[in-house]
C-alpha cells in the first residue's frame, strides 16, 4: 500500500508543485495519473520513489515512512522495491544495453550466475536480446524505452513507476509499451503511470484514473 | 579484505575511466611526469647527501690549515709533533693535496699526495700503497678527460715555474661513484709537493684524529690556542660547508619545482573536480536506481585509486630508470658544480622508502580527494534535483 498524507512539495522560488495531497494506492493496482505538464504528476512519482522529500506531510510505502527515513535507507528501499521508468529514459548513452540494465544490481555484489540469469530474463521479456551488446546511443527510441523498462524490472520490484513513458514514442511503439504494462499488471505489480497521453485513458485494465491539476487531486 | 571488494563496482569504475579516456589519459600523463620529476629530484638530492656524508666521514676529525693575512697557506709538517703532544690526539697526518687546473678540458683535478705509511679511512687512498715518484693513480673521470687530450699513458703537469713534471698512469681507480673521487689523482707526496712547488717541510694541512669523538671540540680548542693564526676545522664545520653547497642548489631547484608541482596539481584538480552536466546526471541516475551515496563514492574511490596509483607507479618507475639507469642527465647537472668532473659521478642505486612515501602522500591521496569530494557533494543532493 502506498499513501500520501497531507503531502506538499514546494520547490525553490516558492513554486508549489504539490498542495496538501491525500491519496492511497492499493497493492496490485494499475493507476494512471493524468494532467497537463507541471500539474504535479511527476512530483507524486518522485515522492513515492523517495527521489525527493515532501516539504510537509508524509509518504508511506509498504510499512515504511520513506519521507522520514535517512537517504541511505531510502536508496536501499528503492533498490529492492521500486522500478522507475523515466520520461527521457535516463540511460547512460556510453554504456551497452546489458550494462545499463545491470546498473541497479552493481552495488548488491551478486554472483555472476544470478546476474546473468536475471539479465537473460528481462532481455527476453522485453525482446531486446539481439541488442544486448549495442551501445544505448545507437538504439532507436523504442529500443531505448525497452531497455529502460528492462532496467526498471531487473530487481523484480513490487512497484513500477512510469513518468510520461510514451512522450517520445510514436503510436505503434506506445501500443507496444501498453502491452508490456498489461503483462506486468498480470504479475500483480503495483503500477503508477503519470501521463497526458489519451491512449491510457480508455484502457480496460486500468484500475483507476486520477486527475491532477495545479498540485491537487481533482478526481 | 579481497572478499569485500565489489568487482562489479570496480568494473563500472574501469569503464567510467575508459568512457572519459582522453581526459583521464591527459591526467595520467601529467601526473606521471610530475611524480617522475619530483621523484628524480629527490633521488638525486638524497644521493648527493649520502655522498657528502661519505666524503665527510672519510675526513680527519680536525684539519689544521695555516693562514697568512686570512688566506690559506702551507704549514710546517714538524708542527705535527706539537699537536701530538695534546692529550686525546691519537694521530696527526701531514697532508699534501690541492687542485690542478687542466686547461684543455676546462676542469679541475684534485691531486692527493700520499706515502705508503699513511692510512686513511678513504679506501681509495689506501689502495695506492705502491705508487712511485713517477707514477699516479687516476679516477675514471680524470681518465676520460685526459683521454680526450690523448693522454692515455702519462700526463705532463705544468709546475708553478712553468717546467714540466711527467707522471705515468699506473692504474685507474675503479670506485668512482663518490663526488670527490671522480676528479681524483693520487700520487706520491713528493711528486705532489713538486707540482705545487712546496718546500721539503711544507704540507697543505694537518689531519688530526681524536680517540674519543666527544673530545673533538675540546682538542680543537687546544689546537686553536696552540696555533692562533691557523684555521681549525672540525668535521661538523665541513658538514655545514657541504650542506651549504649542495642544499643551496637543491633547495633553489626544489623551491621552483614545488611551485610548479602545485600549479600543475591545481590544474589537474580543476580538471578532475569539475563535474560536467553529463557526470552530474549520471550520479542522479545511479541514485534513482538505488545506489547509496557510499556506493557512488566507492566507485569514484576506485577510479581515483586506479588513476593515481597508475600514475604514481609509472612516475616512480620512470624516475628509477632515469636516475639509476641513465644517471639523470641534465637534472643532475643542476645539483653539481659545472666546473669540475663531478658530472662523471654515478648515482648509487638505493631505494629510499621515506622518499617514496613522501611522494605517495603528495600525490595519491590528494588526487583521490579531488575525485571523491565533488562526487560526494553531488551525491548528497536529491536525485531528482541532480537529474534535472
Amino acid at each position: 500500500m502506498i499513501k500520501l498524507i497531507n503531502s506538499s512539495k514546494i520547490y525553490d522560488k516558492n513554486v508549489i508543485a504539490l498542495d496538501n495531497v491525500n491519496i492511497e494506492f492499493k497493492e496490485g493496482e494499475l493507476i494512471v495519473l493524468k494532467g497537463v505538464s507541471g500539474s504535479g504528476k511527476s512530483t507524486i512519482l518522485s515522492l513515492i520513489a523517495g527521489l525527493i522529500k515532501p516539504t510537509s506531510g508524509e509518504v508511506i510505502v509498504g510499512e515504511k515512512k520513506i519521507s522520514k527515513i535517512a537517504d541511505h535507507f531510502v536508496s536501499s528501499f528503492r533498490q529492492k522495491n521500486i522500478g522507475f521508468i523515466f520520461q527521457k529514459y535516463n540511460l547512460i548513452n556510453s554504456l551497452s544495453v546489458s550494462e545499463n540494465i545491470l546498473l541497479p544490481l552493481v552495488p548488491l555484489n551478486l554472483s555472476k550466475v544470478e546476474l546473468q540469469s536475471r539479465l537473460e530474463n528481462v532481455l527476453k521479456l522485453f525482446s531486446i536480446q539481439d541488442k544486448k551488446d549495442s551501445l544505448v546511443k545507437n538504439l532507436s527510441g523504442g529500443e531505448q524505452q525497452r531497455t529502460a523498462i528492462a532496467r526498471a524490472n531487473i530487481n523484480s520490484p513490487k512497484i513500477i513507476l512510469a513518468d510520461e513513458p510514451t512522450a517520445n514514442l510514436d503510436e505503434k511503439l506506445s501500443l507496444e509499451f501498453i502491452n508490456i504494462i498489461k503483462e506486468l499488471k498480470s504479475q500483480n505489480r503495483t503500477i503508477i503511470i503519470a501521463t497526458h497521453d489519451p491512449l491510457f485513458f480508455e484502457l480496460d485494465f486500468v484500475d483507476r484514473l486520477i486527475e491532477v491539476k495545479n498540485g491537487q487531486i481533482v478526481s | 579484505m579481497v572478499g569485500k571488494i565489489n568487482f562489479y563496482l570496480l568494473d563500472y569504475s574501469l569503464k567510467y575511466i575508459l568512457r572519459y579516456q582522453y581526459k583521464n589519459l591527459f591526467i595520467v600523463i601529467v601526473m606521471t611526469l610530475l611524480v617522475a620529476l619530483l621523484a628524480s629530484t629527490l633521488f638525486i638530492s638524497n644521493a648527493m647527501k649520502s655522498e657528502y656524508n661519505t666524503i665527510i666521514n672519510s675526513y680527519p676529525d680536525i684539519v689544521i690549515t695555516n693562514q697568512k693575512a686570512l688566506r690559506d697557506t702551507t704549514i710546517d709538517e714538524d708542527e705535527a709533533y706539537k699537536v701530538l703532544s695534546i692529550k686525546g690526539v691519537s694521530s696527526v697526518v701531514p697532508r699534501v693535496w690541492g687542485h690542478y687546473y687542466f686547461l684543455n678540458a676546462d676542469t679541475k683535478f684534485l691531486i692527493f699526495g700520499r706515502d705508503k705509511f699513511e692510512t686513511y679511512s678513504n679506501p681509495l687512498l689506501n689502495a695506492s700503497s705502491n705508487i712511485t715518484k713517477d707514477s699516479m693513480l687516476i679516477s675514471q673521470g680524470v681518465k676520460k678527460s685526459l683521454h680526450e687530450s690523448y693522454y692515455d699513458e702519462y700526463f705532463n703537469f705544468i709546475k708553478a715555474d712553468g717546467s714540466i713534471k711527467k707522471l705515468t698512469i699506473k692504474a685507474t681507480l675503479k670506485q668512482s661513484n663518490s663526488l670527490e673521487n671522480s676528479s681524483l689523482i693520487i700520487m706520491n707526496t713528493d711528486s705532489a709537493k713538486e707540482i705545487f712547488q712546496y718546500k721539503d717541510n711544507e704540507v697543505t694541512d694537518l689531519g688530526v684524529s681524536v680517540a674519543n669523538e666527544n673530545e673533538v671540540a675540546f682538542v680543537a680548542g687546544k689546537i686553536e690556542t696552540l696555533f692562533p693564526m691557523a684555521r681549525v676545522s672540525v668535521k661538523d664545520d665541513l658538514r655545514v660547508k657541504y650542506e651549504n653547497i649542495y642544499n643551496l642548489r637543491s633547495g633553489f631547484f626544489l623551491s621552483i619545482f614545488t611551485i610548479t608541482f602545485f600549479t600543475f596539481f591545481i590544474i589537474i584538480y580543476d580538471k578532475v573536480s569539475g563535474l560536467n552536466s553529463e557526470q552530474r546526471r549520471e550520479i542522479g541516475i545511479l541514485k534513482a536506481l538505488g545506489w547509496r551515496v557510499g556506493d557512488i563514492l566507492n566507485a569514484r574511490l576506485y577510479e581515483g585509486v586506479i588513476i593515481s596509483l597508475l600514475s604514481y607507479t609509472l612516475g616512480i618507475t620512470m624516475a628509477f630508470i632515469y636516475v639509476n639507469l641513465f644517471n639523470a642527465p641534465y637534472l643532475k647537472d643542476i645539483f653539481l658544480n659545472n666546473y669540475d668532473l663531478m658530472h662523471d659521478f654515478r648515482i648509487v642505486f638505493s631505494i629510499d622508502y621515506e622518499t617514496l612515501a613522501l611522494i605517495f602522500f603528495l600525490s595519491v591521496p590528494i588526487y583521490i580527494a579531488a575525485t571523491v569530494i565533488p562526487s560526494w557533494r553531488v551525491a548528497t543532493l536529491e536525485a531528482d534535483e541532480v537529474m534535472r
